[in-house]
């Protein structure tokens, strides 16, 4: 009988105490419960570099009293997540970052939502239009940008002055310049400083690329000399960054992920500019980086479509991207922050700007793109190997363009 | 007589010279790039691309980084789960294999033939193509989330091993069917005839077996890739080893993942230098004579 009282107790206790438990979890101020998921590069969660991500997923839970947030963190890259949320929207974070040059991987799958209403009215305050252009697809956003993304000029301050910088012909007659001759996001900055497009403005996939003709031409003839300089290195596997810190190069084209290294290398004489102009047949002609940018996507199979936007607009908003500049130096493009002093006055991200700005094209994402990376690539791989000459420039120029506008098939 | 005698092992002599110069230069090239990758993890400079071939500085820095700088790639633990993976996998798909082998080899049914048949063409398409059937066949299950990872990596790599009996079984047809009818009238059952006679006369396809089992899932990539997603808790090497190439991380870990190359080749070292005088009877046969 004893006994069975202490059961019958304890058994009222176990029950209490889950009756608490669940009384607890509910929450008595109504607190709807979601659950996100949220993917980032790993270093937005590495505590080395402050958790990015963390912080400020706790300043949006702490801003929406109304959601009672559980996040799941995942590892994904701006470059690789559409893949892997195209490959299965229904199983991939509700909130993601892509590079927008895999805006049309998720657009196909349908896995992209789209920003209308309030939301892109904010973006549109906040925000340069051709940044905008960068994530807008037939007049939708599909994202929250939080940075651009492009490649520009590092140089050593010791050996090139302001002046010199301007021009990459003059540059050569001071110092050693790698480039990476061999690499398509890089090469046709020369051809269309020389009036050369890619499916007219970039979206008009009827035009197909422009690469062709007498301009085009000169073009090729140009490097083809440049080539030959001895002043000029091919970057490529990493030459330009070793031979910055041999000592045997003094400048070379690259972009934010290899500040850091290059700071390293050259200290107080490290230089940063947009990209330098040309001199073709005696005029001075710019060259053009490909531009692009970083977004925050939603997944449109996303159970909690407002809390999530919220959420992407909120990592993508101006608070985030101050600190995540503090954090990582991951350059804002927010246009309120980037009037800030202390942020205007970072030479990298001043660079940065200005080649978005001034000496970039936006780096089109109609499907067609797909079939200009190689043509490119190997024009300047016949160049290096010197295949391509004076002789034939214009016949291989031509052959560029062909496979350029052709699918291959 | 005597000088015919000696020309003719000055001739052999001459050609065994040339004969052993050119194993040796094949011999170099061989090892080259594997002791290129070595140099390279102990190389002192930092960066992807150097202009000399060896070194200029030497230093363990780049090991000890693997295993202290875990906050971004964490090495120690996608070298255990990778452990975990191949000793798991390695485990079932022998016995997968050994079992299936023995079926084949020693019993006589219906579906043996259409078995085999099938095997054979399952096995001329390479493993990838269902990649994305089995990625959806396992979350449909609910093994892509969290530490179920681990399981549905070791199903994936065990799961199809039982097709892969053509060596085993080729093996087990060289044993006398008169041992086992031997055992038989003893009282043996199958069972005990596949683990008291069979096994233990069978050391050698055992060994390759097990070897070529560990080795699968120690260097996949492509599966681990499409299962793992974005659980980076759950990576095996193979994938660390690829993101260190990755254009914001090349420059500081190149090294690095030359010493996570050389690290993740030592078990397999070990077990083939341990294992290898069984390897090459494994191809040959069982009981001779």
């Amino acid at each position: 009988m004893h006994r069975k009282a202490v059961r019958l107790a304890a058994g009222l206790c176990a029950a209490s105490l889950l009756l608490a438990g669940c009384s607890s979890s509910t929450g008595g101020s109504g607190a709807e419960k979601i659950r996100l998921m949220v993917w980032s590069p790993s270093e937005d969660q590495s505590k080395d570099s402050g958790q990015w991500l963390q912080t400020c997923c706790e300043n949006f839970a702490a801003l929406h009293p109304e959601w009672d947030i559980t996040f799941v963190y995942g590892v994904a890259d701006e470059a690789g997540a559409a893949g892997a949320v195209s490959q299965d929207p229904d199983a991939s974070a509700d909130v993601f970052m892509y590079a927008n040059d895999t805006l049309t991987t998720m657009t196909d799958a349908g896995a992209l939502a789209k920003f209308g209403g309030i939301y892109a009215e904010e973006l549109k305050a906040t925000n340069s239009e051709t940044l905008l252009d960068s994530i807008t697809m037939d007049g939708d956003i599909y994202g929250v940008p939080f940075t651009t993304n492009t490649w520009y000029m590092f140089y050593d301050k010791s050996v090139f002055s302001e002046e010199d910088v301007k021009n990459l012909d003059t540059m050569l007659e001071k110092g050693v310049v790698s480039f990476p001759f061999t690499n398509s996001w890089y090469l046709p900055a020369f051809y269309f400083g020389n009036g050369c497009t890619l499916f007219g403005d970039g979206t008009q996939e009827e035009l197909g690329a422009d690469f062709g003709g007498e301009n085009a031409v000169e073009v090729t003839e140009y490097l083809i000399d440049l080539v030959s300089n001895p002043n000029f290195k091919i970057d490529q596997d990493g030459s330009g960054l070793a031979g910055l810190r041999d000592g045997s190069i003094q400048a070379m084209f690259t972009g934010s992920w290899e500040a850091a290294a290059i700071q390293e290398i050259l200290g107080d004489n490290m230089g940063v500019a947009a990209l330098p102009t040309y001199t073709l047949n005696g005029e001075e002609k710019q060259m053009y980086a490909y531009a692009g940018s970083k977004a925050i996507g939603v997944n449109t199979s996303t159970k909690y479509m407002k809390a999530s936007i919220e959420l992407a607009m909120y990592l993508g908003s101006a608070e985030a991207q101050q600190l995540h500049y503090e954090l990582r130096t991951v350059i804002p493009c927010n246009t309120e922050l980037n009037d800030v002093a202390e942020i205007a006055s970072d030479p990298v991200v001043q660079a940065q700007n200005d080649t978005f700005d001034r000496t970039s094209v936006l780096q089109p994402f109609v499907a067609s793109m797909s079939n200009c990376w190689t043509p490119v690539e190997n024009m300047g791989k016949g160049i290096r190997n010197g295949n391509i000459t004076k002789a034939n420039a214009a016949e291989q120029t031509a052959a560029m363009n062909d496979a350029m506008n052709s699918d291959g098939i | 007589m005597k000088d015919k005698q000696k020309s003719a092992k000055a001739i052999r002599r001459r050609t065994n010279i040339i004969v052993h110069m050119i194993l040796a230069i094949l011999a170099a090239i061989w090892v080259f790039p594997v002791l290129w990758v070595i140099m390279t993890s102990f190389r002192g400079e930092r960066g992807s691309y150097v202009s000399t071939f060896f070194p200029q500085t030497y230093t363990l820095d780049n090991y000890v980084r693997l295993f202290t700088d875990t906050t971004i790639l964490n090495f120690p633990q996608m070298f255990m789960n990778t452990l975990i993976i191949a000793i798991c996998s390695c485990i079932l798909s022998s016995f997968y294999v050994l079992s299936a082998s023995f079926c084949l080899s020693r019993m006589r049914f219906r579906m043996r033939k259409p078995y085999m048949n099938m095997a054979m063409i399952l096995g001329l398409f390479p493993g990838f193509m269902s990649m994305v059937a089995v990625y959806f066949i396992l979350k449909a299950v609910g093994l892509t989330e969290g530490s179920l990872i681990r399981l549905a990596l070791i199903l994936c790599y065990s799961g199809g091993a039982a097709l892969g009996f053509q060596i085993c079984k080729g093996f087990f047809d060289t044993m006398p069917m008169a041992l086992d009818e031997a055992a038989r009238i003893d009282g043996c059952t199958r069972w005990q005839i596949f683990t008291k006679i069979t096994l233990p006369l069978s050391k050698p396809v055992i060994v390759y077996t097990v070897l070529t089992a560990f080795i699968g899932p120690w260097v996949d990539f492509i599966f681990a890739k499409v299962i793992c997603r974005a659980n980076s808790d759950q990576y095996t090497v193979a994938i660390g080893l690829w993101k260190m190439l990755e254009k914001e991380y090349i420059d500081s870990w190149y090294t690095s993942f030359a010493a996570g190359a050389v690290l993740i080749s030592i078990p397999i070292a070990i077990l083939f230098l341990k294992l290898q005088k069984y390897y090459v009877d494994g191809m040959s046969g069982a009981v001779k004579g």
